[in-house]
C-alpha cells in the first residue's frame, strides 16, 4: 500500500491558485494565482517559506508558470493576454520581457528543452512558438491554427523538439518543424471532452492526458517501420491511445503529472481529490494497464488545479487548489 | 428576453490563405451560423440579432424553434416568423469584435451574383429598348488573379488576358482592364511618400519604418488591434485596386462622359479583404452615392463564373484588348518588379538609393532572415547611413515587425507587409489546386507565371505619366494627395467583459 502524507500547508494566494511550478533543480516552487502575483518558495530548515513575490507583471489572473530548464527565468502566462518573462538575478526576479500578440486570454506557457524556443497557448485558439535570441528578446517563429477552440496546455517533448498542445475541441495536437514553418504532423482524437492537460514521461515516447470527460488517457508514439505494424505516414511517427483509465475521479481532471524519477502518475480533479497511479509491474507496452496505488479524497477543500512531482526527490509532490492553498505531499510507499 | 446568435469567423491572418476559400465559397450568401459556444471570446464572435419591430404597449413572445428560427408571438396568439438582421461589411469594419477578415463575412453584395444580376438588368433594358439606361460594366483584373487562372487553365499570361477579356465581354461586360495601370501610380506615389517621410523624418519619430498599405488583410489587423501605435506608419498611398476604383470612377468615367455612378466597377482580386478594402467608407462617393470599386470577386469566384457558363477558359475565343489603359504592350501584358506582391520593397528602395543615396541600384540583394517570408534589403554608400528595408509576410513576421514598432526598436525604414504567407500570389481568394496536385506546387506554378511577365518601371508604362498629368496635374499636386491617398482609423476595443473562462 502506499499513502500521500500533507508535508505543509502554504496560504499560498488570496484567490484561486492556478499552478504550482518546481524549478529544475527542485530547490524552489513557484506558484500563480487569481491574485496576479508569483510567489516563489523555498525551504528554510525544515519549513517551508515564501521567499519573493513577483507583482505587477500582469494585469489579470496568472494562469500558468514555467521554469526555464537553465532555472534562470520563468515565463508566466495570464488571461491580461501576454506572457512575462522573469530573469533571477542574485536571488531576484525582474520582468525582463512581455510578449505580446496573444488576442486574449493566455493559457499556458513552456520552455522548450533546450531554452531557445518558448510556447504559449491561448484562448484565442492558437499556438504560439517564441525563439529566445542572444540578447534576451523574443520573437515570434510562427503561430499555429490548427486547434477549433480554447487551447488549454502545451508542452514540449523531452527528448526531441516537438511539441504538444490539449485543447477544448477535445484533441492533442502535436507539431514539429518543417522547412520554413512549424506545421501540426498529429491529432490525437479519443477523449470526449475538454484535454486539460498532457504530460510526456521521461522518454518523450509515451504521453499521459487528462480530460473534462473523467479519464486519464495513455498515448504510446510508434515510429516508422514499427515493429507492430502500426501505420505512420511519410516520417512522421504515429500516435495511438493504448490505454483509458476511468472510473476513479468523479469530476473533471484538470492536471496530471508523470514523475520522471519514478514513473508514478499524479493526477488532480474538480472533485477536490489527487490519486496516485502506478504502471502495472510487467504490463503490455502496447496495451498497458495501471494500478491505483492511493488517494487523498479532500486533499484541498475546493477542486485542485495543479499538481507537480519535485524533479528531483522523488516522491515529493506540490498541489495548488481555488482554496488559494498550496501543498506539499510526500508519496510513502508501505509496501515492502 | 434576449437571444443572441453568433458566428464564428475563420481569420485570415492566422490562416493564411489554406482552406478558407473553399470555406467562404460555400457559404455564399448566407451568414454561417454555429452552435453556441459558451467559449467564444469577444473577439471571435459577431453578434447577430433579430430584428424587432417595436411597436408601443405591445408585449409578446419570442420561441425559439428546434431549427434555430425565432417565432413571434402576440398577445392575440399570432405567430410570426422573425427575419434575421443582415450585417454589411460595413458593420464589421466599425466593430472590434474580430480581426476580420471577409472570409465568412457573407459578402452578399459582393459576389458574382451581383455582377450577374447587374449584366441581367443591362440585358433586360436594352431589351426593353432602354438601352441608354444601362450601366458600364467595367472589370479590373489583377495580375495576381491573372497568374492564378493562367494556372489553373494551363494558358499562357498573354492568353489568359485576351480569353478573359473575351469571356467578360460576352458577359456583356463593357471593358476590361488590368490593374497593373493602377498600380504604376501606388508604386510612383509610395516612391514619393517615402521621401517626404524622409525629409519629415529629423522632426517626426513616427515617419519610420513606413509600412505598406495594400494588403487589406494587415490594414484591417492593424486597425482593430494595434490602432495609434502603428497607424501613423501606414503608408497613406491607396492599394492598387482602390487607384484603380478612382481611375474608373473618376478619369475613366469623365473620358466616357459617363456619371460614376452609372458605371458598375467590378475588380478581380487574389484575396477575400479587398472586398472589406472596397467597403470602406474613405472610398465611397457620398455625392453619387457609389463606390470606387462597386463589387470584388476573387479569382475563384472567376473559376465559379466559367463552371456556371459550362466553359474552360481554354475553350473560350479570345478578344483583343482594346481599352483607355494600355494593358498589352506588343502583344504583352506588362508587370513590375520585386515579386508577386506589388514589388513596393523593390520600387522604393530604387527610387530611395538614388534619390536619398545618389546610387542607383542595378539589383536589390534580398536577404533570408528567419524564415522565406522575412527578408531583408540594405543598400549601402560610404559615408551615409544605409537604407534598410524588410519584406515581412504571414501573421507570424507581421508580429515581430509590430513589436518592434511599438517599442521602437525596429532598424528599418521601410517594410512590405502581405498578410498572407507568400504574399499575394498565395492570397485567399485563388483558385484551388487541382485533385491530386498540392498547394506548393500550385503556388510554384502561378508565382513562375506571375514572375513571365516582362516588367517595366512604372513611369515607363505606356499611358501612366501621361494619364498622372492630365488626370491629377503631376506629382505633388494637390488632386494627386486627394486622389491617390487614403487615411486609416483606429476602431475602438469592445470593453465589454463577457464571463471569464478558464
Amino acid at each position: 500500500m502506499a499513502k500521500l502524507e500533507c508535508v505543509t500547508t502554504l496560504e499560498g494566494h488570496v484567490d484561486r491558485a492556478w499552478c504550482v511550478a518546481w524549478n529544475p533543480s527542485g530547490t524552489l516552487l513557484a506558484s500563480c494565482g487569481g491574485d496576479k502575483t508569483i510567489k516563489i518558495w523555498g525551504q528554510e530548515g525544515e519549513n517551508w517559506v515564501c521567499k519573493t513575490v513577483l507583482t505587477e507583471g500582469h494585469q489579470r489572473t496568472v494562469r500558468k508558470i514555467s521554469w526555464s530548464p537553465c532555472g534562470n527565468y520563468i515565463a508566466s502566462a495570464s488571461f491580461d493576454a501576454t506572457v512575462a518573462v522573469w530573469s533571477r538575478k542574485e536571488g531576484d526576479f525582474e520582468c525582463i520581457a512581455t510578449l505580446e500578440g496573444h488576442e486574449n486570454e493566455v493559457k499556458s506557457v513552456a520552455w522548450s528543452v533546450s531554452g531557445s524556443l518558448l510556447a504559449t497557448c491561448s484562448r484565442d485558439k492558437s499556438v504560439w512558438i517564441w525563439e529566445v535570441t542572444e540578447d534576451e528578446d523574443f520573437e515570434c517563429a510562427s503561430v499555429l491554427s490548427s486547434h477549433t477552440q480554447d487551447v488549454k496546455h502545451v508542452t514540449w517533448n523531452p527528448i526531441k523538439e516537438v511539441l504538444a498542445s490539449c485543447s477544448y475541441d477535445d484533441t492533442i495536437k502535436m507539431f514539429k518543424e518543417e522547412i520554413d514553418d512549424w506545421t501540426c504532423f498529429a491529432t490525437l482524437e479519443s477523449h470526449q471532452s475538454t484535454v486539460w492537460k498532457i504530460c510526456f514521461d521521461q522518454s518523450g515516447s509515451r504521453l499521459a492526458s487528462c480530460s473534462d470527460d473523467k479519464t486519464i488517457k495513455i498515448w504510446q508514439e510508434y515510429l516508422p517501420d514499427n515493429q507492430e505494424g502500426v501505420v505512420t505516414t511519410g516520417n512522421n511517427a504515429t500516435w495511438k491511445c493504448v490505454c483509458t483509465i476511468s472510473g476513479y475521479h468523479d469530476r473533471v481532471i484538470y492536471d496530471i503529472d508523470w514523475s520522471h524519477l519514478n514513473g508514478l502518475l499524479v493526477s488532480s480533479s474538480g472533485d477536490d481529490s489527487i490519486k496516485v497511479f502506478k504502471e502495472t509491474d510487467g504490463s503490455d507496452k502496447n496495451a498497458p494497464s495501471f494500478t491505483p496505488m492511493c488517494s487523498v479524497n479532500k486533499a484541498h477543500s475546493q477542486d485542485v488545479n495543479s499538481v507537480v512531482w519535485n524533479p528531483k526527490v522523488e516522491g515529493l509532490l506540490a498541489s495548488c487548489s481555488d482554496d488559494g492553498d498550496i501543498k506539499i505531499w510526500k508519496y510513502i510507499c508501505t509496501d515492502e | 428576453m434576449q437571444s443572441l446568435f453568433y458566428f464564428h469567423f475563420p481569420c485570415m491572418l492566422h490562416n493564411g490563405s489554406c482552406d478558407l476559400a473553399i470555406m467562404a465559397s460555400n457559404f455564399s450568401g448566407a451568414l454561417q451560423l454555429t452552435d453556441l459556444n459558451d467559449f467564444i471570446t469577444p473577439s471571435q464572435e459577431c453578434i447577430k440579432p433579430v430584428t424587432i419591430e417595436r411597436k408601443p404597449g405591445k408585449v409578446g413572445k419570442i420561441r425559439i424553434e428546434d431549427d434555430g428560427s425565432y417565432m413571434e408571438i402576440t398577445n392575440e396568439g399570432v405567430e410570426r416568423k422573425l427575419q434575421k438582421a443582415k450585417i454589411t461589411l460595413n458593420d464589421c469594419l466599425a466593430c472590434s469584435g474580430c480581426i476580420t477578415s471577409a472570409e465568412s463575412v457573407l459578402i452578399t453584395q459582393q459576389s458574382q451574383d451581383e455582377l450577374y444580376k447587374v449584366l441581367q438588368e443591362n440585358a433586360q433594358l436594352l431589351q426593353a429598348g432602354n438601352g441608354e439606361a444601362q450601366r458600364t460594366v467595367v472589370v479590373s483584373i489583377s495580375p495576381q488573379s491573372r497568374a492564378s487562372i493562367a494556372a489553373k487553365y494551363k494558358l499562357s499570361i498573354n492568353d489568359t488576358a485576351l480569353r478573359l477579356n473575351g469571356f467578360f465581354q460576352r458577359l456583356g461586360v463593357h471593358h476590361v482592364l488590368d490593374t497593373t495601370f493602377a498600380r504604376n501610380f501606388s508604386l510612383l506615389e509610395s516612391c514619393q511618400e517615402f521621401i517626404q517621410r524622409f525629409k519629415e523624418s529629423e522632426t517626426n519619430k513616427t515617419v519610420f519604418p513606413m509600412l505598406a498599405s495594400a494588403c487589406p488583410g494587415w490594414i484591417c489587423y492593424a486597425e482593430k488591434t494595434h490602432g495609434t501605435y502603428i497607424l501613423p506608419y501606414i503608408s497613406t498611398t491607396k492599394s492598387p485596386q482602390q487607384i484603380m476604383g478612382s481611375l474608373v470612377k473618376d478619369y475613366l468615367a469623365n473620358q466616357l462622359g459617363i456619371p460614376p455612378d452609372k458605371i458598375y466597377h467590378v475588380t478581380v482580386m487574389p484575396c477575400y479583404d479587398k472586398k472589406l478594402e472596397a467597403s470602406r467608407s474613405d472610398f465611397y462617393n457620398d455625392m453619387y452615392r457609389t463606390r470606387d470599386v462597386d463589387c470584388v470577386i476573387t479569382s475563384g469566384e472567376v473559376e465559379k463564373m466559367l463552371e456556371q457558363e459550362g466553359v474552360s477558359l481554354s475553350q473560350v475565343e479570345p478578344l483583343p484588348l482594346t481599352s483607355n489603359f494600355p494593358c498589352l504592350v506588343n502583344g504583352d501584358v506588362l508587370s513590375h518588379m520585386g515579386g508577386g506582391s506589388g514589388g513596393y520593397l523593390e520600387h522604393v528602395m530604387r527610387f530611395a538609393a538614388s534619390q536619398i543615396l545618389g546610387h542607383p541600384v542595378d539589383r536589390l540583394q534580398y536577404k533570408t532572415l528567419r524564415n522565406q517570408d522575412f527578408q531583408e534589403v540594405t543598400v549601402e554608400v560610404s559615408g551615409k547611413p544605409p537604407l534598410k528595408m524588410a519584406l515581412a509576410y504571414g501573421f507570424r513576421n507581421i508580429q515581430n515587425i509590430v513589436q518592434k514598432v511599438k517599442r521602437g526598436k525596429c532598424p528599418y525604414h521601410f517594410v512590405e507587409i502581405m498578410a498572407c504567407p507568400s504574399g499575394c500570389n498565395n492570397g485567399g481568394g485563388q483558385i484551388r489546386p487541382d485533385d491530386g496536385e498540392n498547394n506548393k506546387d500550385r503556388l510554384q506554378t502561378v508565382t513562375d507565371l506571375y514572375n513571365s511577365m516582362p516588367s517595366v518601371t512604372p513611369d515607363n508604362y505606356s499611358g501612366v505619366m501621361d494619364v498622372y498629368n492630365e488626370w491629377l496635374g503631376g506629382f505633388g499636386s494637390e488632386k494627386a494627395r486627394t486622389i491617390l491617398h487614403t487615411q486609416y482609423h483606429e476602431v475602438e476595443k469592445m470593453t465589454n467583459a463577457l464571463a471569464i473562462k478558464w
